[in-house]
């Protein structure tokens, strides 16, 4: 095993090396072309289209596909067509650092954007870094991303992992003394993802004086959370916050359920947007709130417009992964349109510096950036009531009204 | 300092946990006491029993109890058909060794057509009753899980009862006491040893059914099962099922009671913790176990 991951591995660095001498050697002696207006701008991307990441991966491909459609539908962007040159990296870090090496070098892309899950685009914004390339990712929202130091990163979506609960955070504490939740019990999956958004609410609650009475952290594939369960449910916590993905969400709220816990309100990240949510827990959804970076209601005006497009190309709606893809297609178009110009070199430091003194409206809001590449948002915060999920945070795209004390489920 | 409220709580859930633990660990320690095999795929088999009890409920319809009709019978077929076809074979002197080695292929061959045809998604049975609860004393006990320790309980019973009470269960003891000795009185010992094993695979066909009723299940679960399955049964005693199931409820117990402190990632540890204590203190388990003091 050991032995022929070295291989590949040499095998890559080889290849890699002998791309790079040959788009060097192509460099020295020609000057650049000047792309003509009927050239296509060619986006370049790695994607997770086999291995551990798949699912989303495939997902962010039908994002970036519905995007290049749409804006070629509509005469493309300063009268150039968008094509995707698409690599799948397997969900190997190796591999995708390979991958816009290619991408980059010898294909020389006009654009590249990023790929997905944290674990692949810290090491793919390395590369774009080093050639200078203006470099927008659907997901890469662990905070680590952020400490790398990136100049030319910019995450299209909302809000980073620890940012997700603002809007709820906000509400609580502006609640009167008496009504606001004096216990709060935290479960989190040991992911940085997960666990970051239990723990961005944990510290803002914390901050405000509400008591943690209960802060468990359990590894990813735990599959009993009955002792964890017992330990919220003898809290008696007048709120339960599960930094939690999608099976472990379903199986804690069960677990809590089976315990009979009704407590006042009940936070769980990811698991219940998801279409399966409520038939995987038999329906007993009531109140159940999680924030969410995306949905299909979400009242801004090219998000109508997406929903719509996007179904009548691929015959289902699109979910979080679908639009966190066409939203970086979105703040890159933006920016192409702005600088006038897509093609590497010069233009490339243009764009990086329009995206960060701009904002940038998209399907899931308006977004603007930090320093850093961090977005300056929150997620809206939906609600389970009567059997539907409705936004409920912030005021202005609420569907329906935050329901406290939850009733019980 | 946890509540009494919490304690008395995590007791239940943890007889609860120790009753499934003892089933699945009976089965493990007849293979040991059979034919000295460690069989690395039991925890395998009790996943492909889990998969298949939620396949009949999602693609059929039917209650994933009833898929025990089909199950049990097959997985004995199988676990004979293992016996007879492949451990027969290996090499007397060398058997315990290479049946890790064939055992564990077996095991990663079960895993990968799992994978192969349900895919890695997780997946868990959506049962009508699976939030409801019972009250006793303040603590809650859900349906779901005591249906499970029954039927842990009731394949227990009829495990100890066939071996004490019936004509083959006494030869399947004599075959694991001394197996040159049962031949001589004319014991079949390796008809006797076919049937054995297709006994522990049918644990294992039960154990996957209560299991599925509880938890999400995925392909590469087995190896969070059978580490602690192992620990189990060499606590016990090798060979000696009241020592497994005992080793069983004990250690069930003392993980959920430690998972109040602990934490659940440090509470994982007590079957280790264990497993280290019994061999430097008594490599021949603490229950029973006469068949390890001559490994």
């Amino acid at each position: 095993m050991t032995t022929r991951t070295t291989t590949n591995r040499t095998r890559w660095a080889t290849a890699v090396g002998a791309i790079l001498a040959l788009a060097l050697g192509a460099c020295g002696g020609d000057e650049p072309e000047q792309a003509s207006s009927d050239e296509p701008i060619v986006v370049g991307i790695s994607l997770p289209l086999t291995g551990d990441f798949s699912e989303p991966g495939k997902g962010v491909q039908r994002g970036y596909e519905a995007w290049a459609k749409i804006t070629n539908d509509k005469g493309g962007l300063l009268g150039r067509r968008i094509e995707l040159k698409v690599l799948d990296d397997q969900s190997n870090a190796d591999r995708v650092v390979a991958d816009y090496e290619q991408l980059i070098g010898s294909d020389q892309v006009d654009i590249v954007v990023g790929p997905f899950s944290t674990r692949l685009v810290v090491p793919a914004a390395r590369v774009a870094e080093e050639y200078g390339m203006l470099f927008v990712e659907p997901a890469g929202a662990a905070a680590e991303v952020f400490q790398q130091g990136f100049k030319n990163l910019f995450y299209a979506a909302p809000a980073v992992a620890s940012d997700h609960y603002n809007h709820l955070a906000e509400h609580l504490l502006a609640l009167p003394a008496g009504q606001k939740p004096t216990t709060v019990a935290y479960a989190a999956m040991d992911d940085p993802f997960a666990q970051g958004t239990a723990y961005g609410l944990k510290a803002k609650l914390e901050a405000a004086g509400v008591k943690t009475v209960v802060d468990e952290v359990y590894p990813p594939n735990t599959t009993d959370f009955s002792s964890i369960a017992a330990k919220i449910a003898t809290s008696k916590a007048d709120m339960v916050v599960g930094g939690s993905q999608y099976q472990d969400g379903v199986n804690l709220i069960v677990a809590l359920q089976q315990l009979n816990y009704q407590p006042k309100l009940a936070a769980f990240s990811t698991a219940p947007t998801s279409p399966e949510f409520a038939a995987a827990i038999g329906n007993k959804t009531e109140g159940i709130l999680s924030p969410t970076g995306y949905t299909q209601d979400a009242p801004y005006e090219s998000n109508k417009e997406f929903v719509e497009k996007y179904t009548a190309q691929f015959g289902s709606p699109p979910e979080e992964d679908e639009a966190n893809a066409y939203t970086t297609g979105q703040v890159v178009a933006a920016a192409i349109t702005a600088a006038g110009c897509a093609e590497q070199g010069e233009c490339q430091k243009k764009l990086v510096d329009w995206v960060r003194a701009n904002k940038v409206e998209t399907v899931v809001g308006p977004l603007s950036w930090d320093e850093t590449g961090k977005p300056q948002g929150a997620h809206m915060i939906q609600q389970w009531v009567g059997g539907e999920i409705k936004i409920v945070l912030p005021a202005d795209a609420k569907e329906a009204d935050l329901v406290y004390p939850k009733p019980a489920w | 300092m946890p509540s009494g409220a919490l304690l008395f709580q995590s007791v239940i859930l943890g007889l609860l946990l120790g009753g499934l633990y003892a089933l699945l660990a009976a089965g493990l320690t007849l293979y040991f006491g059979i034919m000295r095999v460690v069989m690395i795929a039991h925890s395998a088999f009790l996943i492909l029993a889990a998969y298949l009890a939620w396949w009949s409920h999602t693609e059929l319809g039917i209650d994933p109890l009833l898929s025990m009709v089909v199950t049990v019978p097959l997985f004995f077929a199988c676990g004979v058909l293992l016996q007879r076809l492949l451990l027969a074979r290996l090499r007397a002197v060398t058997l315990t060794m290479m049946s890790v080695l064939l055992t564990f292929a077996i095991a990663v061959v079960i895993e990968g057509l799992l994978g192969y045809v349900f895919s890695g998604t997780q997946r868990r049975i959506q049962l009508g009753y699976g939030s409801a609860s019972l009250e006793l004393f303040g603590a809650r006990i859900a349906v779901v899980k005591l249906i499970a320790f029954g039927l842990a309980a009731v394949a227990l019973l009829s495990l100890y009862l066939v071996m004490k009470r019936t004509t083959f269960g006494w030869a399947l003891r004599a075959t694991i006491q001394h197996r040159d000795a049962a031949r001589l009185v004319g014991i079949d010992t390796d008809r006797v040893a076919g049937f054995g094993f297709g006994l522990g695979l049918a644990t294992a066909a039960i154990g996957g059914t209560a299991l599925s009723l509880d938890t999400t299940i995925y392909p590469s679960l087995h190896w969070h099962w059978i580490g602690p399955l192992m620990a189990i049964i060499v606590v016990g005693g090798l060979g000696s099922v009241p020592g497994a199931a005992a080793a069983a409820m004990l250690l069930g117990l003392a993980q959920s009671l430690l998972q109040i402190e602990l934490g659940t990632t440090w509470a994982q540890t007590v079957f280790y913790v264990a497993l280290f204590l019994t061999l430097a203190v008594r490599p021949q388990g603490f229950f029973g176990g006469r068949l390890a003091q001559r490994f």
